[in-house]
């Protein structure tokens, strides 16, 4: 069975009228990075809450079909339970925030459930070191920005040492150079072999990184593949996704009947699939 | 409001700042109620002689004298309407004594709000067989009381941009001009708290029955030690106010 399996699964909050999700397939493996893109509203932010249970143990509502993580039923465990399998980075720094400093912040998880002292130690050491948060420590999180708080809320997840890490559009409330610095920090995770869910709509900065790209419309999957054939998709027009700049290079060239033998998903690509193809030619 | 800040912890590194809570509990109740004690100058000048240097090895001193100057409005209030309202034999001599003794009182919890880090307090408090829920709601109201007044502010700017008048009008107007402030800051809370408990789920909040601490306190010798001092003296005091009399210099006051 893959890490995460979404069978026909549907959800309705309670008060509203419309399925948050629609009879949603999707099996991730392990060690992949996938990337969920789609418009407001479409279901993202409830896929994610279903991966770590939040969706239905905390969301109480309709639910139909089944999503197991690491082969837990959802609906038999609790979100504690899946605490330690699922890590859930959220939209809103400060809201994950709920210690008076960084050091208490990482401990917050592996104390919750019940992790050795010595233990907790070295991993708060070692998460500090790792995300840079040495001279945040003592720090209130009022006297961070916000870029520094979805580090530390980041710390503060992966100190449960998960074996996902599932991120509900963390870079939105920051300053570009925060959100690249979160986003690259994500794809570094993904290279130590984190499993990565990850929603987000600049798709220019990661669809590079990504293993596959999901896009989702009123709570239904409505493509799902490698990015660089999601992106070529109509449906990214139809449902309004902002494609890459280079993809949108290729797709000009390709509808003037020129091929470039790869798609670029970054500036750089575009540069080098150009050199090869000029090189080769005059070769 | 400013003489509220001696009761604000500050980030310091002294002899102070590193002693137990519940021992620095102990001590501050231990001060506050010896200076209930008494009621006359010269005691109470002797215990503020003993609570300044220690506030000073607390290395908060010039908060204290911040403090202080912001209270002498107050004083001043306290020493004129007691000196001419009082019906007690010497009525200055009185009021500078309830003056003297209120400075003893907030120095001796400021020496204990001073020094402990909320984390500490919920700490303490978790130690002391305070379910950690409790406690830890408790840290939480401080994490979350800058946000709440971020967002005040937020939502008032936000008001008077639209036209409302916040600060216009007679007290009834100015009363009623909270409503649109306070109803989006409940709405604005509450879905806060919605995602604030989400995220503490979402790390495992209430999983376990063993829950571990990072940090647990010690008890040191130190700690003991003062302990020990505290209760001692203040066990000798009572002994000295209930069963021998004052000697006259200790009982001296102002002839007015």
């Amino acid at each position: 069975m893959a890490l995460i399996e979404f069978n026909d699964f549907s959800f309705k909050y309670v008060g509203s009228d419309s399925l948050a999700l629609k009879k949603v397939n999707l099996s991730v493996e392990a060690g992949e990075y996938v990337v969920v893109s789609g418009p407001s509203g479409c279901g993202k932010t409830t896929l994610c809450r279903a991966i770590n249970g939040l969706v239905p143990q905390f969301h109480r509502g309709y639910i139909a079909g089944n999503v197991f993580v690491d082969s837990k039923s959802t609906r038999e465990n609790s979100v504690a339970d899946m605490a330690g399998i699922t890590g859930l980075v959220f939209q809103n720094p400060s809201n994950q925030l709920v210690t008076l400093n960084v050091e208490k912040e990482i401990a917050f998880g592996p104390e919750n459930l019940g992790v050795d002292p010595a233990e907790i130690r070295k991993r708060v050491e070692h998460l500090i070191h790792l995300l840079g948060l040495e001279h945040l420590r003592e720090k209130h999180p009022h006297e961070m920005s916000g870029g520094e708080q979805q580090r530390v809320a980041m710390a503060a997840t992966l100190a449960l040492r998960p074996k996902i890490l599932v991120a509900d559009e963390p870079t939105s409330n920051l300053d570009p150079q925060s959100a690249e610095m979160i986003l690259e920090l994500i794809a570094e995770q993904n290279r130590e072999g984190m499993t990565v869910v990850l929603v987000e709509h600049r798709l220019d900065v990661v669809a590079k990184d990504a293993s596959r790209l999901i896009l989702m419309n009123e709570g239904s999957v409505v493509a799902d593949g490698p990015p660089e054939d999601v992106l070529l998709m109509d449906i990214c027009q139809d449902i309004g996704i902002g494609i890459p700049k280079a993809v949108e290079v290729f797709k000009r060239l390709r509808s003037k009947d020129l091929h470039l033998p790869e798609v670029p998903m970054t500036g750089e690509d575009l540069v080098r699939i150009f050199r090869e193809v000029v090189e080769h030619d005059s070769a | 409001m400013s003489f509220l800040e001696v009761f604000q912890y500050t980030r310091q590194d002294s002899v102070v700042h590193r002693l137990d809570p519940r021992s620095k509990l102990v001590m501050a109740i231990v001060l506050a109620m010896i200076s209930l004690l008494f009621m006359n100058i010269v005691p109470l000048l002797i215990l503020l002689s003993v609570l300044l240097p220690l506030i000073g090895l607390a290395r908060s001193l010039q908060r204290w004298a911040k403090s202080m100057s912001g209270l002498s409005v107050l004083i001043v209030f306290i020493v004129i309407f007691n000196t001419l309202l009082s019906t007690v034999a010497n009525p200055f001599s009185y009021s500078i004594a309830l003056s003297l003794r209120l400075i003893a009182l907030m120095s001796s919890f400021s020496l204990f709000f001073l020094t402990v880090h909320p984390d500490e307090l919920s700490q303490a408090l978790i130690q002391m067989g305070v379910k950690f829920e409790f406690a830890f709601a408790m840290s939480m109201a401080m994490r979350y009381v800058p946000t709440l007044g971020q967002e005040a502010y937020a939502i008032m700017d936000a008001q008077k941009a639209r036209g409302v008048e916040l600060d216009r009008g007679n007290i009834l107007k100015r009363i009623r001009n909270i409503v649109p402030i306070i109803v989006p800051l409940i709405i604005v809370s509450i879905r806060r708290a919605l995602s604030i408990a989400e995220s503490m789920e979402s790390r495992g909040f209430g999983a376990c029955e063993n829950r571990t601490y990072l940090e647990q306190l010690k008890f040191t010798r130190h700690d003991w030690a003062l302990v020990l001092v505290s209760v001692v003296s203040f066990c000798f005091l009572v002994y000295v106010r209930f069963y021998l009399a004052l000697p006259p210099w200790m009982s001296w006051g102002l002839p007015f």
